[in-house]
């Protein structure tokens, strides 16, 4: 008797406890859920913004610190509260702009984004949390603002930037931070302030590092000005392919935060023909001075070609999008499913599986039969590499007495570097190395743990 | 013709290109931007690929890659900039 009631007294407070954590998460998704914050699928045009001419008192003692400033002073301020900001991307360098803007007080912040929070985003889009994984960024974010500074309007616009919308969506913002992560996007953005006239803080990180200039302001030049021609798509690596450190986002959203509040408060910005870099590693800035705006640029030159928004991608040949690009590069016979690629392995037959991702990736997580020579050590016919795969491809060779090639399979993360590692070794198989029949693990590694080992880690 | 030592230092594409963050090179004291270019790339063919979107900078000063003569000092600094496009 005793026990039973011992037992039903540890399972009341078992669900007691559990009630109380139900009724925290509730309370804390109620909250965010309760803001205004209704989601933008489309661009619409807004009413404009309420026009202050002072403070009142709560605004006084919530921006003291700043007001003291004799460079903001409350005419800063006030035209602070006057000004709308649209950030453009909602990422690594759009959570710290969108929240720091948002701390001191200006109008209407926009906040646009096309993708919803991933895990792998929270190490530096810090805005975002466990409890929104899945949900719009543009609606994450605009959550967490309102918590801090619900006095700002936040128009959160779930929808990618396109030629058809940019110009009526850039038109009712006073400024632009271009937090993007794609090139066609940021020609785009670009093209759009030229043509409405609005200044462009634009800003990028990758790895430990990160650039800024204010462009299309006070006769500095465009980023086409800088750029006329976009890179050949295989020479940018995006934040998922090259990595990058949180914080190193971190501090370049926080300059342009910081360049947006000087213009919005009528001090002018500091790089209008300056382009700032920040090297994270030797903890060093660098300012370069560049041209003012080229009277040959196509778009804000003086006989301009680009007189409306074109098609981005089709211009820079990739994708609005950081996400990576499937390439296509081999024939069928060439490439092997992991279904496939499981089969050989499990049936023991002899081949060589050839890992072909940077050191960085491989000590994330491999299979343990793979033997790793990164792409760029067969690209550039590092020696080393080249004398490991001659000797394990002849000792292959010999311990299994093949007689006709040696099966190589190739694997990376996602399938695309592999495919340029089959082109690379087909062309040295029976040169620098036996003869081998090269194939291709269509998905790559992400694959692997998708179709064939759910515990294999995915990154 | 004199020459004059300088530094060249390498961000962001350009360093993965290279291998290099930094390195010292001779170079003649008057030449143009794009010879100066043009000598980074027989150093490091891979930079080819840089050559339209680069900011090339001297001296912390933008240059266009053209015919506009440079005047090198001994321990000028040359930076190889490409653009980040990530955030």
């Amino acid at each position: 008797m005793d026990d039973t009631v011992l037992s039903l007294k540890t399972q009341l407070l078992e669900k007691e406890s559990e009630i109380v954590a139900l009724k925290k998460k509730l309370a804390q998704l109620e909250k965010g859920n309760s803001v205004l914050t209704e989601l933008q699928e489309k661009v619409i045009n807004l009413p404009p913004l309420k026009s202050n001419t002072a403070l009142n008192n709560e605004d006084i003692m919530r921006y003291s610190r700043q007001l003291l400033l004799p460079e903001l002073g409350v005419k800063g301020q006030v035209a602070i509260s006057n000004v709308s900001v649209l950030v453009v991307g909602c990422g690594g360098l759009g959570c710290p702009v969108a929240q720091y803007l948002a701390a001191a007080g200006v109008g209407r912040l926009g906040l646009l984004d096309y993708d919803v929070v991933e895990l792998s985003n929270l190490h530096r889009q810090v805005l975002h949390t466990e409890l929104t994984q899945g949900q719009p960024k543009a609606l994450s974010a605009a959550q967490a603002i309102s918590r801090l500074n619900s006095r700002v309007q936040c128009v959160p616009y779930h929808l990618q930037l396109s030629r058809e919308n940019a110009l009526q969506l850039i038109q009712q913002y006073d400024i632009v931070a271009d937090c993007s992560d794609n090139v066609p996007t940021r020609y785009l953005v670009n093209d759009a302030c030229v043509l409405t006239g609005r200044p462009l803080v634009s800003a990028s990180a990758l790895r430990m590092e990160g650039q800024l200039t204010v462009y299309n302001c006070r006769g500095g030049p465009c980023y086409r000005c800088l750029y006329p021609a976009p890179p050949p798509p295989e020479t940018i690596t995006n934040c998922s392919d090259g990595g990058v450190l949180g914080v190193v986002p971190g501090i370049m959203g926080c300059l342009q935060a910081l360049e947006v509040l000087k213009i919005a408060s009528g001090q002018g910005s500091s790089f209008e023909k300056q382009l700032l870099m920040f090297d994270g590693q030797e903890g060093r800035f660098r300012s370069i001075r560049l041209r003012p705006k080229q009277a040959e640029c196509a778009v804000c030159g003086e006989t301009p070609t680009v007189t409306e928004l074109q098609d981005y991608e089709q211009f820079c040949g990739s994708a609005a999008t950081d996400k990576c690009r499937r390439l296509n590069l081999l024939t069928k016979e060439q490439r092997v499913s992991v279904q496939e690629y499981k089969a050989i392995l499990d049936s023991s037959a002899p081949h060589l599986l050839l890992d072909v991702r940077p050191k960085v990736e491989v000590d994330i997580c491999h299979l343990p039969i793979s033997i790793n020579i990164p792409l760029s050590s067969l690209e550039n016919k590092k020696t080393e590499h080249l004398t490991l795969l001659k000797d394990t491809v002849s000792d292959l060779k010999q311990q299994m007495s093949i007689k006709s090639q040696v099966p190589v399979f190739v694997v990376c993360k996602l399938g695309n570097d592999s495919q340029k590692a089959v082109q690379l070794l087909e062309k040295m198989s029976g040169e620098e190395v036996d003869q081998i029949a090269v194939k291709d693990v269509v998905g790559g590694l992400m694959a692997w743990a998708n179709k064939i080992d759910p515990s294999f880690p995915q990154y | 013709m004199n020459t004059e030592q300088v530094s060249v230092l390498y961000f962001a594409k350009s360093a993965e290109l290279t291998g290099l963050k930094a390195e010292n090179i001779t170079v003649p004291s008057n030449i143009s931007s794009l010879r100066l270019w043009q000598h980074l790339e027989t150093r490091h063919p891979r930079l080819s690929v840089l050559r339209d979107q680069v900011v090339l900078a001297v001296r912390q000063e933008y240059v266009p890659l053209g015919e506009q003569p440079l005047t090198l000092r001994d321990g000028d600094e040359v930076a190889v900039i490409p653009p980040l496009s990530g955030g």
